[in-house]
């Protein structure tokens, strides 16, 4: 199981300690690959892409428009 | 290649453009803030990282400048794709879509091809005033020499502007900004679709049948789709049978698959978020009552904004927006 973790340095969170999940790219249960873009953030009026750290199957755990900070796990890849 | 993505409509339009710059370098895009903001409605993002800005080229604040040029660049080789940021924007740069873009083939005798796509966001919903809410789809339908799509959810969004970028004219691409699934503005859920790699096309002119139904016809398209299908539902626990189609293209129109609808159903309801008269909803009534008026069992309905500029006030805009209640309720007057 790997985590999908909001990654530190995107964007100044000492001036936006906060943002959301925008948008998921993958259902709950499916199947993605490594680089795969699996979901989009928002900070402020910015978005960043979040890709998949390894193939296997998604399990999605904050859902979307949740809150999400630097090292948010928003949720896994599990091996198949 | 994993094919189960959902992708928002604003990610299928920027998608589409992008694999067809990839196999064809004549394509290009312009427009205001759609290089490095990626497009205000999101329909440009990542293309100025991978394609430069010799093919992605920010513009300045003039629609008059950069839509001619582009009608310009069509007639010289290209294949222009400009964003009109709102359509709403359309009075400044009037004369070279509908005099310029619209007519310079038939003017030349066929000698020159205009293959040109203008994408521009339509729509309201969320204060934005008059002069950035407003539809206008019958405005552009209205004047021959224009292809017109407006489609309703992000797998018909790519396919259509796959199209519209390998057609030979003009084609004004509708898009709605309460469709584009953007992060700081609410988007339906249907709207994002999975949504193949792959390049593919959606022939104009072909609507869609979303849902089958025997008891009334619901012809409408873009955001309204999603409104007609919510009232669907709720007409359907009252146990009547909504027949929704999908136009996805306005120029030219599918008149084939409303005909068959209604020869089916007996009562026709138009929805449209563009203005009452003069417009789409009209035109849709007119053609059925020229084909066989006898199809009709109940007067026909039409369902769009009344006659008034689009309001800043947030209750007033919701007051004059048809919303899938008001759907609901025309097509149960319609069943008498």
């Amino acid at each position: 199981m790997t985590d999908i973790v909001i990654p530190t340095g995107l964007w100044d969170a000492e001036v936006t300690p906060e943002g959301i999940v925008s948008n998921w790219f993958y259902a709950d249960g499916t199947k993605v690959a490594k680089g795969d873009v699996v979901a989009e953030i928002m900070v402020e009026k910015s978005t960043f892409d979040i890709e998949a750290p390894a193939d296997g199957v998604l399990s999605r755990s904050v859902a979307k428009d949740g809150v999400i900070r630097p090292g948010t796990v928003i949720g896994h890849v599990n091996a198949g | 290649m994993t094919s189960n993505r959902i992708l928002p409509v604003s990610r299928a339009m920027s998608e589409a453009i992008a694999e067809e710059m990839r196999a064809d370098p004549s394509v290009f895009v312009m427009g205001e803030d759609i290089g490095t903001y990626g497009g205000i409605f999101g329909a440009t993002g990542g293309l100025l990282d991978e394609f430069g800005e010799a093919r992605v080229r920010d513009t300045p604040i003039s629609e008059t400048g950069f839509i001619s040029a582009g009608v310009g660049a069509a007639m010289s080789g290209m294949r222009p794709i400009v964003e009109l940021m709102f359509v709403d924007f359309f009075g400044v740069c009037m004369d070279a879509i509908y005099n310029l873009a619209a007519k310079n083939t038939y003017f030349s005798g066929g000698n020159y091809k205009v293959p040109m796509v203008i994408m521009t966001a339509t729509g309201g919903g969320y204060s934005d005033a008059g002069q950035h809410s407003q539809t206008l789809h019958g405005t552009f339908a209205h004047l021959p020499g224009l292809k017109v799509v407006a489609p309703s959810n992000a797998y018909d969004a790519k396919g259509l502007m796959t199209a519209a970028i390998r057609d030979d004219n003009p084609v004004m691409f509708m898009f709605h900004k309460g469709l584009q699934g953007l992060a700081w503005m609410a988007s339906p859920d249907a709207a994002a679709t999975v949504v193949p790699e792959d390049a593919y096309e959606i022939p104009f002119g072909q609507a869609s049948v979303l849902r089958e139904g025997k008891d009334v016809t619901i012809v409408t398209l873009s955001m309204m789709v999603h409104k007609a299908m919510e009232a669907a539902e709720a007409l359907a626990k009252d146990g009547v049978e909504a027949e929704v189609i999908d136009l996805r293209t306005i120029v030219p129109l599918d008149r084939e698959t409303i005909l068959n609808s209604v020869a089916k159903t007996g009562r026709l309801l138009v929805v449209d978020e563009d203005y009452r008269s003069f417009g789409l909803t009209g035109e849709i009534i007119a053609g059925v009552a020229e084909h066989d008026p006898t199809l009709f069992k109940a007067p026909p309905r039409r369902l769009a904004v009344p006659d008034v500029p689009i309001p800043y006030s947030r209750p007033l805009e919701q007051f004059i927006m048809p919303d899938a209640a008001a759907i609901a309720e025309a097509a149960r007057a319609s069943l008498g």
